[in-house]
Formats: structure tokens, C-alpha cells, sequence
């Protein structure tokens, strides 16, 4: 056994794929002891948050002031407000209100801000001018208006008593905090979903209920698989005419269209997780089934396999000790394909909108179902399902990794 | 010898079955050539000499190839082939051209009145002048445009509205079913005028008035010759209402031009009625009014980032990325959130028959604790104004309708949500509490556990649906979701003659929107017991809830013309609906998303345009919108 160990981690794909696994499996373990937020708590309003870090300004306000003098700190906040395209925009503003196009120069923005507050008028047509252009300029000068200003903006807060504002202190442009320093600061490394949920503490959760399909799925399909092939195999005759008889039936049929069939019919409200995963176990054991059945048949003649039907023991004893351990390593690779295929086809059901229900658990397929059905693909939202296709992507990849690894230790057509 | 045979046929089947192959391969390219070929030749001169175009326009364009100056194209209205053009019937499956309501699409088939949405008021379309009422309040009466014209060129005459009532009537179509207990007759008095008698209850009065009113705008006129024609043509009933009707003779400015499961198309009638002075003065701006079928909304939204559809009437969601990030000529009716007039209340209907939603205390501590601006900021993108902005009552938040009632009367009972405290308050004081300490509270002992459920791939709906369960989960209810498919899920809540069954315990319907006899129709729809027991009840009151004193102010309503008086019974029904939560609101929605994108055509209706009347955002189709298609002018003429 300790050989056997020894040898499958000397395969290079083996362990490449172990090493992921693992590591995806940590990481669902491990992070949410660090964060135990609950996955479908709903924290934003709104809808796609941008990944990137969440400073509270409201806290911000109240926290420690240091003055820091930089030398782009204009400019830049100059930059992010007025862009070349706004200032393209302005000088298209200024021809129209006769300014001949020598006078404006657009990289001076101060004096392009002068000219632009002087001749601005939102109550203004200018001929071509659509709506949305109109709206654009009126959101333009909004957002240009007190830009060049160094003053400080005061905050004031409403006396309970008398309604007055008061003013409790100004903030210039070179007052800076300390990120450390406030309070309240939320790192949405992978931003927030449709709902406002956070995504990557969702991802997480997602992941591990994937992987319980995947494990529930593959468990049941190779049992089922394992125990007809075995029995197909070993006992033959009849016996073996029924079952494959079955599995045959069950070949023809695509297991996705049955698996779509199945869960169509039991309706949502009985589709939990574990539901669905026995659902997909039910209809993927076939391959699993011929194949250990033509490992078993090839084995059944053998001289060890003889010499204790001779020994009198029993179907059961020997297809346990004489036929099992042979066959194991390919059951075992039989599963990690049986797991990888069951998280694929639980993806594959919740995009067309037939997985678990949405409101207790969240699944990798389910997170696809939702950014698609909010369009997130065609917004670029892509924080909403890349991440997901991602982490599929890895699960299954590196279970295949594994199952070549061990293919290549355990077939003697592939060692060398 | 029979093996030589065998293979021998074999092999003439196989070079039978090649030069079949082969001989309907090559004239393929040759015939996309021309396909292709067709459309470069027209566009070719058009672009050299655009003067020239004019007069060619007699000529057929090719439906694939509209010229894109001409054509108006839609999205969000047509979701599979058009059926057919009858008039008579609602199951043409033609939105664009057939919609009676109470904004009625009026492209192909015109209503005597417009309804504008904005104002409240009704416009003369067909009729002349506005319509009267006699001072028995008996009968209304209005005259029809002379200058009126059907698409055959005779003249619209009161006769015809008056067999359009009678045909209705005779064969009994669902207008005719929905309006003959308030309508006793429609007559010519003579060619120009209509006389309409309104059915009379015991006391001498007009049943209901407001929908004698309504009926004027949301009901086509349909020629009588035609009708006729019609009409000889059909064994029965169900062959009169299923005739496709390609021959119909319409009033309206377009009509068809292209239908097939792919797209419909609708030409301008360069004669239309509608140039005379007396109307329109002038032809609508686009040629060509187009609807691609798309296969979703994200095919419709991508068409519309494209261009290749100007006015979108789907729910795009974070409408504002459109112009902010992809810097798209593309606006809506208000610039900012919400970006277009709430109309309609999509509502959370209680099932009264579920164990322990029969209790007030339940029902307003789940839909006290939801969290509304959640729901507008996530299910509606912020397409919705808040609770906070239009406090919730049984009116939109058309400014109209807010004045119906006395809002500082109903002040203590409006919610605006996300009160976790109150509703646990509410329900510790009812007795409902958590007694065996699994976190979920008891009635009499029993676990409150519910289902949440609106129909599946409804977006914005679900995600309401899960605030909503979400809330449940705060104050120790246990809600959890369901999303059955449109097509079960309509059979279901709109059986109102059994209870409903497992599953639909907090359900989602739509309220009415904007219209003549609002805010009373929606009330009524809400809240008239009138509909429990019906096999099929599309109207409304989905919850079954039942109120004798409500029902008897919705009766009242419709023949009170005294407005302090119907001020009171206005705000009497909110405070019974704020009351008793028989079901409750959870976002406003727009009648029609209005989404334009201005890359061909501008100049359409936004708030503070300067037209008078106002120009509704809708669909530039229905009810006074129509008047939208009269101002479009060319961003590159």
C-alpha cells in the first residue's frame, strides 16, 4: 500500500492535480473560520459592485487628518472628472455658442473651465444636440463645477433641537486618512453579485456545496455502477443479460436530457442540494457499470479466481477478495471522474434554471444562473461569473490531473 | 451474381445521392450573391443622389433591408410570431399594432380618445371635440372627424362604432363580455354622432360611468363594411375571433407590411386620414415601424448598445452603465433614478388559507421587516421610486393620483420598511414567539414557515421574491423560495374558486397601471371580493381577501362626482388596505420601460420636452405616446 502511495506521488500530473484539489479544499475549509460572514447575506444595495476596496466615509470623515503634499493630487482629480473626451465635448459646447475655435484651448483647463461656465446654459439647444447628449452636459457640469477650487468642503450636522445646520470642520484637498485607521473597511476582492452578496465569500460557500454534489453524485453513481458490473461480470448468464439489458436501455437515453427530465418533474420546492445530487448519482452509473463489468469478465477466468471457487467460497466472498482488489485502482479513478462529472452536470442543470432552490444554499451553477439571468455576461460584469467558470474549470481539471496521473501508475499499457 | 446486383445499386444509390449533394450545392452562391447583391444596388444610389429617393418610394424595400432612416425599430413588445390582424379578437399574438387598453395601441386600429397618462386626460383621436355627458348622467355622447378616413377611403362614421359595440355584443369577444354590464347600447344618431347608453342600476344612475369613459379610449373602431365581411365568412364564434384577417380595413397611420417568426414590420399609410388639419396635421416621422424578435431580454439589450433598436421597452438592467460607462447616445424619460414614471404596483399577495397568515400581526410584521430599498436598488436597478419618495398607498406616483387621497390622514400606517424591531414588536405582542427555542417563532404552537414564489426567469421579480424571504429569516419566520414555471403558475393564482394550494403562500401579481378609471380600477383589483369563486380570474384580489366595507366604497366610487367626497372614500380604502395587509407593495414599475437610443432618431419624449400635452414615456404606440412619432426628427438628416 505505502509503495503503491509512493509510487502514485512520484507522477507529476498526480501531484499537480492533488495540489490543487487540496488547495481548493483548504481554502473552503479554512476560509470561513477567518471570515464567517453568512454567503447569502445580501450587503449591498445595488447591484455588481465593482471589486476593490470599500472605504466607509462616513468614518473617514472622523478619523485622524494628515496633510499630504503631493504634487499630482490636482491634477489627477482634475483627470478623473474631465476627461479628453469631456474636453472635446466642451470645445464642441463653445463652437456652438460662438466661440471661435482659436480662443479655446483644451489641454488649459482652467481657462477652458472659465469659458465653459461663462457660455454654459442647460436650457440651451445646440442644433444636432440629442437627449443624451443634453443629459451628458448637465452631468458634466455638475461634476466640473468647484473642481479647480481649493477651498475645503464643511460638514455640517443638523442640530436635533433648533434644525440649524452647524458646522463641525472643514476637509481640504490635501487632508488624507489612514486606511488602518477607519473603522469600517470591506475588501470585496471579487466584488458583489446581482443580490448585493458578496461574491467571493459566496464563491466559497459555492465551492464546498459543489463539491458535496460532486462527492455525493459520485459516490452513488460508482456503487450502482460497481455493484452491477461486479455482479453482471461475475455471475454472467441471465444475470448478466438483465443488467445489461438496463444499462444499455440507459446508454441510449443522454443522461443530461433524463437528468433534466427528473428534476423538471420533482419540482423546486423538493429540489434541495442532496436531492439533486442523487438525482445526478441515479443517471451517470452506466459507463461505470460496463466498464467494471468487462474488467470483472477478463478477470473472472483467471487462475487465482479458480483456485478459490475451488476453495468453495462464496460469490461474495470471492468477487470481495479475489476480484475487488483488482479492479479497485480503476474504481477509484472511475469515482474522481464521477465526482468531477457531477459538479459539471449540477452547473449544467442550474443554468437552465433546474438546480437546488436558491434560497438556502448557494452552488457554483446557481452563481452562473443568476449573473446570466441579470445579464452579467453582456454588462461585463465579469466578477459575477468568471470566478465561477474559473473554479470549476480547476476542480475538474485537476481531478482529471489526478485520474491521468493514477492511469499512469495503474495501467501497465501506459508505465514506463 | 445477386451480390454483383446488391453492390451494383449501392452504387448507383451512392452517385445519386452525390450528384443530388453536388447539384443542390452550386446554385446556392449564386442566389446569397443576388441576395446579397439586391440590397448594395438600392443602397448604392440612395447615398449618391438622397433626392432621387423620395419618389422611388413606391417601390417595396426589402424587409431585410430597411433603410435605417426610415425605420423605427422595437424592442420588448413582440416575443413570437404575429398571429393575425383581427380586431375582434386578443389572441393575435401582435402587440405592436393590437393592444385595446387603456393605452391603446393605435398604429394600425384608432380609439375615439387617447388616453395621456401624464395628465390624466383624454384626447380626441377619431372624435371630434370632447365627449358629454347628458344631466341624467344616462348617456355620452360625441361626434366623429369628418376628415376621418378608413384605409379603403370611405369616411369612419358613427354607424361604424356603433356596429363595432353591436358585433362585440353579438358575438361575444372579451370586450364585449368585459364591457356589457356598464354599456346598454351604442347608436348612430346620425353620420357624425355617437350616442352611448350606459346600462342604469335600480336608482336611475349610469352603473358605472368611469368605464363608459374608459371604454372610449381603450376600444378600436372596426369598419362595418368589413366587419361584415367578416362576419359572413364565419361559422361561429370561434371562427369569427380566430380569422387572421388579412384583408382588414384599418384607420390608423401604419399597417403591415412583413410578418414572419423572425421580425414584423409595419409601413406608413401615405394616405392616412390623420394629415388633415384637424388631427395631426402631418404624417408620422418614420416610414417603417420594426420589431425583431428577439430570443431575451439580453438579445434585445444587446441590439439596443448596438443601435439596431431605438426604442426599447425592456427592463435593462443598471439602465444608467449604458451612458455612464459605454458613453451610449441612449437616455431615458428622467435623467436620473428612477429614470421613468412609476405606474403599476407589482405586489406580494398573502394566501389567507396558510397557517398563520390569517393573522394581521404576521402579515404586517413580514411586510414591515422587508427590505424595500434594497429591493429597488438590487430587483429594480433603481428603476423604482422608494417608499421614502411615494409613500405606499393603493395610488401610483403619478402626481395625479397622489392627490386622490389625503396623505397626512394615513400617515401613521405607511411603512417604508426594513423594521425589524416593529414587526418583532408586532408579533411578540400578538403572542406569536419563539417557545421551543429553534429560533423560528410559533402560532398556537405550530412553526410559521412559508414559500415565497413569483414565476421563474421573471428577474427582477425573484430578486424581490429573495429580499422578501430574507426578511422572514430576521424576525423568525421561516420563508424560503420557489419559482415554478409562468405557464403553471398562472393556472394556479388565477383560480379563485378553490384555495391555493402548498407552495404559494406570499405569491407576486401585477397591480394596474395608469389609466382612465384609475386609481379606482387598481383598488378594486386589489381589494374587490367580487372575484373569489371565479374558475379563471385574471382581474385581480388574487389572496381571496375579503372586506364588505371596502367593497361597498369600490361600488360607491364609480358614481360619485363630488371630489371631497371621493377624497375621503380614497383615503378610507388605504387606511382599510394599510390596515388589514391583504397583500403589499414592493416596488413601483413604469407602465412601459422607455429606453431610447438617439444614434438615428432624436427628439423623443423626455421629461421637460415643451410639448403640450405632455408626451407619455411609452412605446410611442399607445394612447397619446402616438403623438411621440409625429415630433422624431433624424440625428443626421
Amino acid at each position: 500500500m505505502k509503495q503503491i502511495i509512493q509510487q502514485i506521488f512520484r507522477s507529476g500530473k498526480f501531484i499537480v492535480g492533488f495540489s490543487i484539489f487540496t488547495t481548493i479544499l483548504l481554502v473552503v475549509i479554512v476560509y470561513p473560520l477567518l471570515i464567517p460572514d453568512p454567503p447569502l447575506n445580501i450587503i449591498g444595495q445595488g447591484t455588481f459592485f465593482e471589486p476593490g476596496i470599500y472605504v466607509s466615509v462616513f468614518d473617514s470623515i472622523s478619523s485622524p487628518q494628515y496633510t499630504l503634499n503631493l504634487d499630482e493630487a490636482a491634477a489627477k482629480r482634475i483627470a478623473s472628472k474631465l476627461g479628453e473626451e469631456d474636453r472635446l465635448a466642451i470645445k464642441e459646447w463653445l463652437i456652438a455658442s460662438g466661440i471661435p475655435e482659436g480662443e479655446i484651448e483644451i489641454e488649459n483647463t482652467e481657462k477652458l473651465l472659465d469659458q465653459w461656465f461663462e457660455n454654459y446654459d442647460p436650457a440651451k439647444n445646440i442644433p444636432g444636440m440629442t437627449n443624451a447628449k443634453r443629459n451628458y452636459f448637465i452631468r458634466l457640469n455638475k461634476a466640473i463645477t468647484g473642481l479647480l477650487s481649493d477651498e475645503g468642503m464643511s460638514i455640517t450636522v443638523k442640530n436635533a433641537e433648533t434644525g440649524v445646520l452647524e458646522e463641525k470642520g472643514t476637509i481640504v484637498p490635501s487632508a488624507y486618512v489612514n486606511v488602518n485607521e477607519v473603522p469600517n473597511v470591506r475588501v470585496l476582492p471579487l466584488g458583489t453579485d446581482n443580490f448585493g452578496r458578496d461574491v467571493l465569500t459566496e464563491l466559497v460557500a459555492a465551492t464546498r456545496v459543489s463539491l458535496q454534489i460532486g462527492f455525493v453524485a459520485g459516490i452513488i453513481a460508482t456503487l450502482i455502477g460497481l455493484t452491477l458490473g461486479l455482479l453482471s461480470g461475475y455471475v454472467g448468464g441471465v444475470v448478466d443479460d438483465v443488467i445489461m439489458f438496463i444499462t444499455n436501455l440507459f446508454i441510449v437515453i443522454p443522461s443530461f436530457v433524463l437528468l433534466i427530465l427528473i428534476s423538471f418533474s420533482i419540482g423546486q420546492d423538493q429540489r434541495g442540494a442532496f436531492t439533486i445530487a442523487m438525482v445526478i448519482g441515479f443517471t451517470s452509473w452506466v459507463w461505470t457499470a460496463r466498464a467494471v463489468r468487462s474488467q470483472v469478465i477478463s478477470l473472472r477466468n483467471r487462475d487465482h479466481v479458480n483456485l478459490s471457487k475451488l476453495s468453495g467460497h462464496s460469490v461474495v466472498h470471492i468477487i470481495l477478495t479475489d476480484i475487488l482488489p483488482y479492479i479497485a485502482s480503476y474504481v477509484v479513478m472511475a469515482l474522481i471522474l464521477q465526482i468531477s462529472s457531477g459538479i459539471l452536470a449540477e452547473a449544467g442543470l442550474s443554468i437552465l434554471g433546474l438546480g437546488p432552490r436558491t434560497t438556502e444554499v448557494p452552488t457554483l451553477g446557481l452563481m452562473m444562473n443568476w449573473a446570466m439571468i441579470y445579464q452579467a455576461h453582456i454588462l461585463g460584469k465579469w466578477w459575477a461569473y468568471f470566478p465561477v467558470i474559473i473554479t470549476i474549470a480547476l476542480i475538474t481539471f485537476s481531478m482529471n490531473l489526478m485520474n491521468t496521473g493514477l492511469d499512469q501508475v495503474f495501467n501497465p499499457a501506459l508505465r514506463d | 451474381m445477386k451480390k454483383v446486383l446488391y453492390i451494383l445499386s449501392l452504387l448507383v444509390i451512392a452517385s445519386l445521392m452525390l450528384t443530388a449533394c453536388g447539384g443542390g450545392a452550386t446554385p446556392t452562391p449564386a442566389a446569397e450573391e443576388a441576395a446579397t447583391e439586391a440590397p448594395a444596388a438600392t443602397e448604392a444610389p440612395a447615398a449618391e443622389e438622397p433626392a432621387t429617393e423620395a419618389p422611388t418610394a413606391e417601390e417595396p424595400a426589402d424587409p431585410n433591408e430597411l433603410p435605417r432612416n426610415e425605420t423605427l425599430y422595437f424592442n420588448g413588445q413582440q416575443w413570437g410570431p404575429v398571429v393575425g390582424w383581427n380586431p375582434y379578437s386578443n389572441s393575435n399574438n401582435n402587440a405592436m399594432a393590437i393592444a385595446q387598453q387603456d393605452n391603446a395601441r393605435v398604429i394600425m386600429f384608432e380609439t375615439p380618445y387617447l388616453y395621456n397618462m401624464l395628465d390624466g386626460k383624454q384626447y380626441p383621436l377619431l372624435a371630434d371635440g370632447d365627449y358629454t355627458w347628458n344631466d341624467e348622467k344616462t348617456e355620452v355622447t360625441f361626434k366623429i372627424k369628418a376628415a376621418a378616413k378608413w384605409s379603403d377611403g370611405t369616411p369612419v362614421t358613427a354607424e361604424d362604432v356603433a356596429y363595432t359595440w353591436a358585433t362585440h355584443v353579438k358575438w361575444p369577444t372579451p370586450t364585449g363580455e368585459a364591457n356589457k354590464d356598464y354599456i346598454e347600447t351604442i347608436e348612430a344618431k346620425d353620420a357624425q354622432t355617437v350616442v352611448i347608453k350606459a346600462k342604469l342600476g335600480a336608482d336611475g344612475k349610469a352603473v358605472n360611468p368611469l368605464l363608459v369613459n374608459a371604454y372610449l379610449s381603450s376600444n378600436y373602431v372596426i369598419q362595418k363594411a368589413w366587419t361584415q365581411t367578416l362576419e359572413a365568412r364565419s361559422a361561429d364564434v370561434t371562427a369569427f375571433l380566430a380569422d387572421p384577417a388579412e384583408d382588414v380595413v384599418y384607420s390608423g397611420p401604419y399597417h403591415k407590411f412583413f410578418a414572419d417568426d423572425t421580425k414584423v414590420v409595419y409601413v406608413r399609410d401615405e394616405n392616412y386620414w390623420g394629415q388633415d388639419a384637424s388631427m395631426w396635421g402631418k404624417l408620422p416621422a418614420p416610414r417603417y415601424l420594426a420589431h425583431t424578435i428577439f430570443k431575451d431580454n439580453a438579445a434585445g439589450t444587446t441590439a439596443l448598445q448596438a443601435g439596431e433598436v431605438d426604442v426599447s421597452q425592456q427592463f435593462n438592467s443598471n439602465v444608467q452603465d449604458l451612458w455612464l460607462k459605454d458613453n451610449l447616445p441612449i437616455s431615458t424619460y428622467l435623467p436620473e433614478a428612477p429614470y421613468g414614471i412609476g405606474a403599476s404596483l407589482p405586489t406580494a399577495f398573502f394566501n389567507p388559507d396558510s397557517y398563520g397568515l390569517d393573522q394581521v400581526a404576521v402579515r404586517k410584521a413580514i411586510a414591515i421587516a422587508v427590505d424595500y430599498p434594497t429591493i429597488i436598488a438590487n430587483a429594480m436597478t433603481n428603476q423604482s421610486a422608494t417608499f421614502d419618495q411615494v409613500p405606499r398607498s393603493l395610488m401610483n406616483p403619478t402626481a395625479g393620483e397622489q392627490a386622490t387621497y389625503d396623505q397626512a390622514a394615513v400617515q401613521d400606517l405607511q411603512w417604508a420598511g426594513n423594521d425589524i424591531e416593529g414587526a418583532k414588536a408586532l408579533l411578540d405582542e400578538a403572542g406569536i414567539v419563539d417557545t421551543d427555542g429553534d429560533g423560528w417563532r410559533e402560532y398556537n404552537g405550530q412553526k410559521l414557515t412559508y414559500v415565497a414564489t413569483c414565476p421563474n426567469g421573471w428577474s427582477d421579480w425573484q430578486a424581490a421574491i429573495e429580499v422578501v424571504a430574507a426578511a422572514g429569516k430576521e424576525i423568525g419566520i421561516d420563508i424560503t423560495t420557489n419559482y415554478p414555471e409562468w405557464s403553471v403558475y398562472q393556472t394556479v393564482v388565477t383560480k379563485s374558486d378553490a384555495a391555493l394550494p402548498e407552495g404559494y403562500d406570499i405569491f407576486m401579481m401585477w397591480s394596474d397601471g395608469a389609466g382612465p378609471t384609475q386609481p379606482w380600477s387598481r383598488i378594486r383589483r386589489l381589494m374587490s371580493s367580487e372575484y373569489i369563486g371565479m374558475a379563471s380570474n385574471w382581474n385581480g384580489n388574487w389572496g381571496k381577501y375579503s372586506n364588505p366595507e371596502a367593497d361597498k366604497l369600490i361600488q360607491a366610487i364609480p358614481v360619485e362626482s363630488d371630489p371631497a367626497k371621493l377624497k375621503e372614500m380614497y383615503t378610507e380604502l388605504v387606511k382599510i388596505y394599510l390596515t388589514d395587509v391583504p397583500s403589499f407593495t414592493l416596488m413601483y414599475r413604469p407602465q412601459a420601460f422607455h429606453t431610447v437610443n438617439e444614434s438615428v432618431w432624436t427628439n423623443f419624449p423626455h421629461d421637460g420636452d415643451g410639448t403640450n400635452p405632455p408626451v407619455p414615456p411609452l412605446d410611442l404606440t399607445d394612447g397619446w405616446s402616438i403623438a411621440g412619432l409625429y415630433n422624431l426628427t433624424l440625428v443626421n438628416p
